[in-house]
């Protein structure tokens, strides 16, 4: 069941758009580069090629760390280009169009450097166990865990924090934000910096549970999240956690009833009904904007 | 003599190729209760939007508490103890009553520790608890936990002062705090501001209401067109000609029979 790794990009994608309004399509790329570095420095040491790959623990915080970079280094040059550029970031198609500049490019960075073949990392994580019939994974288990841990941790920062609250400041109304002394540029690194992170506890989630990585393993995983994200209600985190895990429900029923192919058209499918009934999302505010975050 | 607590010295400021302020001056005295009035478009706010940091000025210098603030950004101003409130009320209308008081703290935070620690999670930390206080001091009666947007326009109005308190200022600039406000509240707010200056905060009040400036102020400077055209007390003000004249028009005060 892939829902915890939907609900945790997802609400990288959240943090985004909640906060600053911009709806960021490197996000997938980033979880990719998790995903690539990891089994990278894991089976090859690379770029040092060194015989014999890094412990797992090891690799995956590398491959976090490269995540967290790589969002940054997309922070610099979309959205605080940009905002310095044209002193506001309301012209939200630009940053938009050049994180999707972005994600284009880390795809072939990462298809240049290492082939466009999925790469099985070395080591493998399976311990089922059977509760009656049911088949239930570990490490599946372990990622809900961990991702709602990470996503509650971070809620749990925004809500209580003088950081937090400067955020949701800047989410409200960045004019103002600043007008009360918040140092928005200082401050809106951090939310790349959390997106970074989350991605990156996402795509170590995928690698636990399926083992290979490849320089597009990002782009069905982004896509569903931002369904996920519209679906449970745009620019709320629990929004995005239910709207991940519906998801993820929505594919297990489908494959199981329907067969595989079936699994885009059950997702998108719910999402366009959804929407055209409740267009806030089904745990969206009735009113836009209120209760943000 | 005393020194004065900010000091603006010939401040302008032009918007394109046109001229909004020039070269304005007056000094608040420490303690003082300071009004600054004139017609509509005559340049108050644009002064307090000089001072808070909003816009640069294109030439002259604000001094406060013998330090130069004119080309500070504005969270240092506001932490050198120079705070304001907002002519259209800027709240942050989903956050608590509580959060946004407590925004107005800040620049407080230097400290990254400061900025990370969870605030919820000892009941007596002494930001919440500072909160708390001022509230109660202004005598703010609302549920803290209520949405901004949930409440009355001079509950709101309130609150912003209240914040604008948060980072312990030494000079306070509220931009028409009785607008909006019943005959009631606004005698209550004329109260409280008199408290706010008592405990040796200088304050500087942009209003349309005279008699309230009456109520407050000490000492009044008046703009038109960008221009200081008068500064003195209250009373004098009413039997100034020029400020008159620019409320009036001249045509106007001839047909009335002022002279």
């Amino acid at each position: 069941m892939l829902g915890s790794i939907y609900v945790t990009v997802a609400v990288a994608f959240t943090l985004t758009i909640g906060i600053l309004n911009f709806l960021n399509f490197t996000i997938p790329a980033i979880f990719m580069i998790t995903g690539v570095i990891a089994w990278a420095v894991a089976a090859h040491w690379l770029p040092l090629g060194v015989d014999g790959g890094l412990a797992w623990p090891l690799a995956f915080i590398i491959g976090i760390v490269a995540a967290v970079l790589a969002s940054l280094i997309v922070e610099r040059f979309t959205f605080r280009y940009l905002r310095i550029r044209h002193g506001d970031a309301t012209e939200h198609a630009i940053p938009l169009v050049s994180s999707l500049g972005f994600l284009i490019i880390f795809e072939n960075l990462v298809l240049i450097a290492f082939g466009s073949e999925a790469q099985a990392f070395p080591e493998k994580f399976k311990s089922d166990f059977y509760i009656g019939e049911i088949i239930i994974g570990l490490p599946q288990l372990m990622s809900l865990a961990i991702s709602l841990l990470v996503v509650a941790f971070l809620s749990w920062i925004l809500k209580t924090t003088n950081t937090g609250r400067a955020l949701r400041a800047i989410a409200e109304n960045p004019d103002t934000a600043s007008l009360l002394g918040v140092d928005v540029r200082r401050i809106v690194p951090l939310v790349f910096l959390f997106s970074g992170l989350l991605c990156g506890v996402a795509g170590v989630l995928f690698v636990v549970n399926y083992s290979d990585v490849s320089p597009y393993m990002g782009e069905e995983v982004g896509t569903k999240a931002i369904a996920a994200m519209v679906l449970g209600g745009l620019g709320s985190i629990w929004g995005a956690i239910a709207g991940g895990l519906l998801v993820g429900l929505l594919e297990a029923l489908s494959i199981h009833f329907f067969g595989a192919d079936t699994v885009d058209v059950a997702v998108w499918g719910t999402l366009l009904i959804v929407l055209i009934l409740k267009p806030s999302g089904l745990f969206g505010a009735s009113r836009i904007g209120k209760g943000k975050l | 003599m005393a020194v004065p607590i900010l000091q603006i010295n010939c401040i302008t400021k032009f918007f394109g190729g046109l001229k909004v302020l020039e070269d304005v001056s007056f000094d608040l005295m420490p303690g003082q209760r300071f009004g600054l009035i004139g017609p509509n478009g005559a340049g108050k706010t644009t002064v307090f939007n000089l001072l808070s940091g909003v816009y640069s000025v294109d030439s002259g210098s604000v001094i406060l508490a013998n330090q130069d603030i004119t080309n500070l950004p504005i969270r240092k101003r506001i932490g050198l103890g120079l705070s304001r409130s907002f002519q259209n009320i800027r709240l942050m209308p989903h956050l608590s009553v509580l959060e946004n008081v407590m925004m107005g703290q800040h620049c407080q935070a230097n400290r990254i520790t400061e900025m990370i620690k969870p605030i919820g999670w000892t009941k007596n930390n002494r930001w919440r608890q500072r909160a708390l206080e001022t509230i109660k001091d202004a005598g703010l009666e609302v549920d803290l936990n209520s949405t901004v947007s949930e409440l009355p326009y001079g509950v709101r109005k309130k609150i912003e002062v209240v914040r604008a308190l948060m980072s312990k200022p030494s000079v306070l600039m509220l931009d028409e705090p009785a607008a909006g406000l019943n005959p009631q509240e606004t005698i209550e707010l004329a109260g409280f501001l008199r408290g706010i200056s008592d405990s040796n905060v200088t304050l500087l009040l942009v209003e349309h209401d005279m008699n309230f400036i009456h109520a407050i102020c000490e000492k009044v400077v008046v703009l038109n067109f960008g221009l200081k055209i008068f500064e003195g007390t209250p009373k004098e003000v009413n039997r100034n000609k020029a400020v008159l004249e620019a409320y009036l028009g001249t045509s106007a005060m001839e047909s009335s029979g002022v002279t």
